[in-house]
């Protein structure tokens, strides 16, 4: 019996992946649709804020994010975009990772066919150039943001677009939203949020989420939307299921599958004991 | 006789019959009241670059509900409307300043306007008119138009606490460092992370394998990046004196190019400039996860005896720490991210939290500067703990004893502005 | 040399970190130039640096190949992806897409980078399930506190895991685990960053002003 339990505390982790590979692949094949019921507060202070806009109002979304963190951001991303023109309010989207860039063309392609067909690109949203060295980006948009986007990342000039009509600065902004994986939400905070005195929110992945606390408690963030069931949850208030929570599913069997795996390797640990 | 006597009746009826006659006076309407704009005033906005003016008047009875105030402003020709507001909004509590640089508690509406964003050839230093107007209905007032010019200040007398909180910190600072060298040497505690390194450090060199080290994924600027080049370069050191292979993989230049020096400086420092090699620092990628997946490569690969992850690190922290758990490296890691730090806690065998990091520095060395500098961090830390429980201590004071003064005081010390 | 090598470097960093902290406090248009004329500049640097760090690495990348290192074919591959990606790149005008078409440089990020970086994120995934196995022993009674902490947050963060609760305990009419998680998530947990994120700003306020004051040279290597 020992060696069993000996063979079970150290079993390849080959298998413990195979395990998992399974659980993953079959909630996509097969989806198991579990219902959404908790949404979380801090996602629906987003939600509220947004809501809270009037037509014409203004919002800074900066996309920070990469291919790798694009499962649980892209769809955050989205459903704001969704969001936000469907309240008619003006987008601004910009980006600080060169590797945000080809996600940043999806959502601008999207938003023509299926997200706002009705909106037109330089009336209702603009979409601004990758651009280097993200403190001195975030410093120069609380004074002139003319100054490092003179151009819109097709060329055009900026400062005559209707889009951009009454904007200067961040200061002429109703909300600034960072969408991340790393830690510049913390900087857009620091430099732009608390500086300028700019209402801001974000969105982070779900490992990251807790650090952001303190700041929706002191108010510096509106709102946060957190990982992929953050994203599913921002969906079902927008009433747009998209990938959020589509990969619920998966994200669930999941979780149940790590609890699963330390009970029993802590049953067995303590069985060994006894023996 | 007769003549009088009817005359005097004549004139009765008649005074009698004009007091029945007489038109009684109309009801008084209400008329709303008049505000007496005269005391407007238009001045520079203080604290600030110069691009803003500051107008203000005293709340007046006619600030009732569905009055409204219009704030026009001229820069020589046409009067242009900046604002319309609510009579009963835009007062002195609504100004996002503190007690000392700003009376809350006067009557006065106050309008801050950014001229930039009204007149596409503003300067600073031109002058402008401003006016402000009331309406309620029928019911409208006007303030004289006064001139005002923005200047850039000086001081943002708003920031005074904090430049305080500098201010005390800089001399607690050049008292420990003039102190430093006066007493024998300054207690700190063991921290098992950093004694392992020569245990790390020697079984690379009996096993004749390499060791990694990576500073992260910070810029230089980020301070767990400098706090891990100090940590490299008496890394680099022990490499040096044992010769034992060192490389240090890189996610920034700038980075590599000063770790580049330390670790020259450290060869050089143990008399072993022969044994040094340019590309013991190298440069990966500045993707993160590129970087990651080459690294794992390196070092599934070689096998390290030691792998040192010290300095900014994120997603990525994971897959480098299992990797090397792997190849049964041992492990000494440390970052300020404490959502990384779980995973650094399960894969290292020794993990720095936080400011163990920062303490490194003068922890390896022993400098007696360095070591000095300790003594600041622990009184920064000794003046928060006691402003949380003094300022907490006072908020429930002033809110129990309805001392609103001592709650805005306490509050608005502790406020960045 | 001591000057040039020692007090210059000392005196920039010096007269640099001393502005800076100025223009927080100092509220002119001098100063915002003076930050925007330094974020320029860092710009700049950062951009030569950047060609420092491609050159070290196709110089320690064509070393290996020439001399036949063990894993030198991997470094070929250095080669390959970079000529995959930086000629479309010219070729297109750094472009991804020309009206509704993919241009060369769109398609690899598309097809090439977006799933090699996916792939590498999602071995995350795999790698905490084996270390949560292999390493969470509840050994002690704070890693029993902290398995019943994680416990309650895994659970209340799916709905899968709310379903289970509920199926448990959700006849005892007691807390939602929703409500659980969020006040684990808000209070112990707030708790416990606000005191590191506090030690960590202490620690880089007194880190920035070792460097302004020049007691910490490590980034210029010690005389």
């Amino acid at each position: 019996m020992k060696n069993i339990i000996e063979k079970i505390l150290k079993i390849d982790r080959r298998l413990i992946f195979l395990a998992l590979t399974i659980l993953l692949v079959f909630p996509i094949v097969r989806p198991l649709g579990l219902p959404n019921k908790n949404i979380g507060n801090e996602v629906k202070a987003l939600y509220e804020k947004i809501e809270s806009l009037p037509a014409g109002s203004f919002i800074m979304l900066s996309l920070d994010y990469d291919p790798a963190t694009r499962p649980e951001l892209h769809p955050q991303a989205v459903a704001v975009v969704k969001h936000a023109l469907r309240k008619d309010l003006r987008v601004m989207i910009l980006t600080l990772n060169a590797g945000a860039t080809g996600l940043i063309d999806e959502i601008g392609e999207r938003i023509p066919k299926d997200i706002a067909p009705a909106k037109k690109y330089g009336t209702d949203y603009v979409i601004l150039p990758y651009q280097p060295n993200p403190v001195a980006i975030m410093t120069q948009m609380g004074m002139d943001l003319y100054q490092i986007y003179d151009k819109d990342r097709d060329g055009a000039p900026l400062r005559e677009m209707p889009v951009m009509k009454g904007i200067r600065n961040v200061k002429d902004m109703q909300l600034g939203m960072c969408i991340t994986g790393t830690a510049l939400l913390d900087y857009w905070v620091a430099y732009t949020g608390d500086k300028f005195k700019m209402p801001f929110a974000g969105g982070t992945t779900a490992v990251s989420q807790i650090g952001y606390a303190p700041y929706l408690q002191t108010g510096q963030l509106k709102g946060l939307i957190g990982g992929m069931k953050g994203a599913a949850d921002y969906e079902l208030l927008i009433n747009a299921k998209e990938k959020g929570t589509a990969g619920l599913d998966a994200l669930s069997l999941a979780h149940i599958m790590v609890i699963g795996l330390i009970v029993v390797a802590n049953i067995m640990m303590f069985w060994l004991k006894y023996l | 006789m007769l003549n009088k006597r009817l005359n005097l009746t004549i004139f009765a009826v008649l005074f009698a019959a004009s007091a029945v006659c007489a038109a009684t006076p109309a009801p008084v309407k209400n008329v709303p009241p008049v505000p007496d704009l005269s005391g407007f005033q238009a001045k520079d906005m203080p604290y600030d670059k110069g691009e803003a003016v500051l107008l203000t008047w005293p709340v007046t009875p006619a600030d009732v509900p569905g009055a409204v105030y219009q704030v026009y402003a001229s820069a020589g020709k046409d009067w242009v409307k900046v604002d319309e507001f609510p009579a009963e909004k835009k007062l002195a509590a609504d100004v996002e300043l503190p007690f000392w640089a700003w009376d809350r508690h006067a009557a006065l509406h106050v309008v801050q306007l950014e001229l930039p964003g009204f007149f596409n050839d503003f300067k600073i230093g031109d002058e402008y008119r401003f006016k402000v107007k009331y309406v309620n209905g029928k019911t409208t007032a006007e303030s004289p138009e006064l001139p005002a010019a923005p200047k850039p200040n000086i001081f943002n007398l708003a920031r005074l606490n904090n430049l305080l909180l500098l201010i005390v910190t800089t001399i607690v600072f050049f008292w420990t460092v003039s102190h430093a060298k006066r007493k024998g040497g300054l207690f700190i505690r063991r921290i098992a992370g950093l004694d392992a390194i020569d245990e790390a450090v020697g079984r690379a060199t009996e096993m004749g394998r390499p060791i990694f080290y990576s500073t992260g994924i910070g810029a230089m600027s980020s301070v767990p990046t400098i706090a891990s080049t100090s940590i490299l370069a008496e890394v680099a050191k022990k490499v040096a004196e044992h010769d034992t292979q060192l490389k240090v993989p890189h996610f920034d230049p700038i980075v590599m190019t000063v770790s580049k020096e330390i670790v020259k400086q450290a060869y050089a420092e143990v008399n072993r400039l022969d044994s040094y090699r340019d590309d013991i620092n190298f440069f990966v990628s500045q993707d993160q996860f590129s970087f990651a997946a080459s690294v794992d490569g390196m070092i599934h690969r070689e096998k390290p005896a030691a792998c040192f992850f010290i300095g900014h690190f994120m997603a990525e922290s994971l897959l480098l720490a299992e990797v090397g758990a792997t190849t049964g490296a041992i492990q000494i890691a440390g970052t300020e991210q404490e959502s990384q730090l779980p995973f650094f806690f399960t894969s290292c065998d020794y993990t720095l939290i936080g400011e163990e990091l920062y303490a490194a520095g003068a922890y390896l060395s022993k400098e007696p500067m360095l070591q000095s500098t300790l003594k600041v961090q622990d009184f920064g830390k000794a003046f928060v703990m006691v402003s949380i429980v003094a300022g907490s201590a006072l908020l429930l004071a002033g809110t129990w004893f309805k001392m609103d003064v001592l709650v805005t005081v306490v509050k608005h010390l502790f406020k960045a502005y | 040399m001591t000057l040039i090598k020692k007090h210059i470097p000392l005196a920039i960093c010096f007269i640099v970190g001393i502005l800076t902290l100025s223009s927080y406090y100092v509220p002119t248009q001098a100063s915002e130039k003076y930050v925007e004329t330094m974020n320029k500049w860092e710009n700049i640097v950062a951009g030569f640096a950047f060609l420092l760090g491609l050159f070290s690495l196709f110089f320690s990348h064509t070393r290996k190949i020439t001399r036949k290192a063990d894993g030198w074919g991997y470094s070929l591959f250095v080669f390959v992806g970079f000529l995959a990606m930086v000629v479309p790149a010219i070729v297109s005008n750094g472009k991804q897409m020309v009206g509704a078409d993919l241009t060369g440089l769109g398609w690899g990020y598309r097809f090439l980078f977006n799933a090699l970086s996916g792939t590498m994120f999602s071995v995350l995934a795999f790698y905490i399930v084996s270390t949560a196995y292999r390493a969470f022993r509840i050994k002690s009674l704070q890693a029993g506190v902290l398995f019943a902490a994680a416990l309650v947050l895994m659970l209340a963060k799916v709905p899968l895991g709310q379903m289970i609760w509920e199926s448990l305990f959700g006849w005892t009419g007691g807390w939602d685990i929703a409500q659980i998680g969020q006040w684990l998530m808000d209070v112990p947990a707030v708790a416990g960053k606000r005191g590191i994120m506090m030690g960590l700003a202490i620690g880089g306020i007194v880190t920035a002003l070792k460097i302004i004051f020049g007691i910490e040279r490590q980034y210029m290597g010690k005389d």
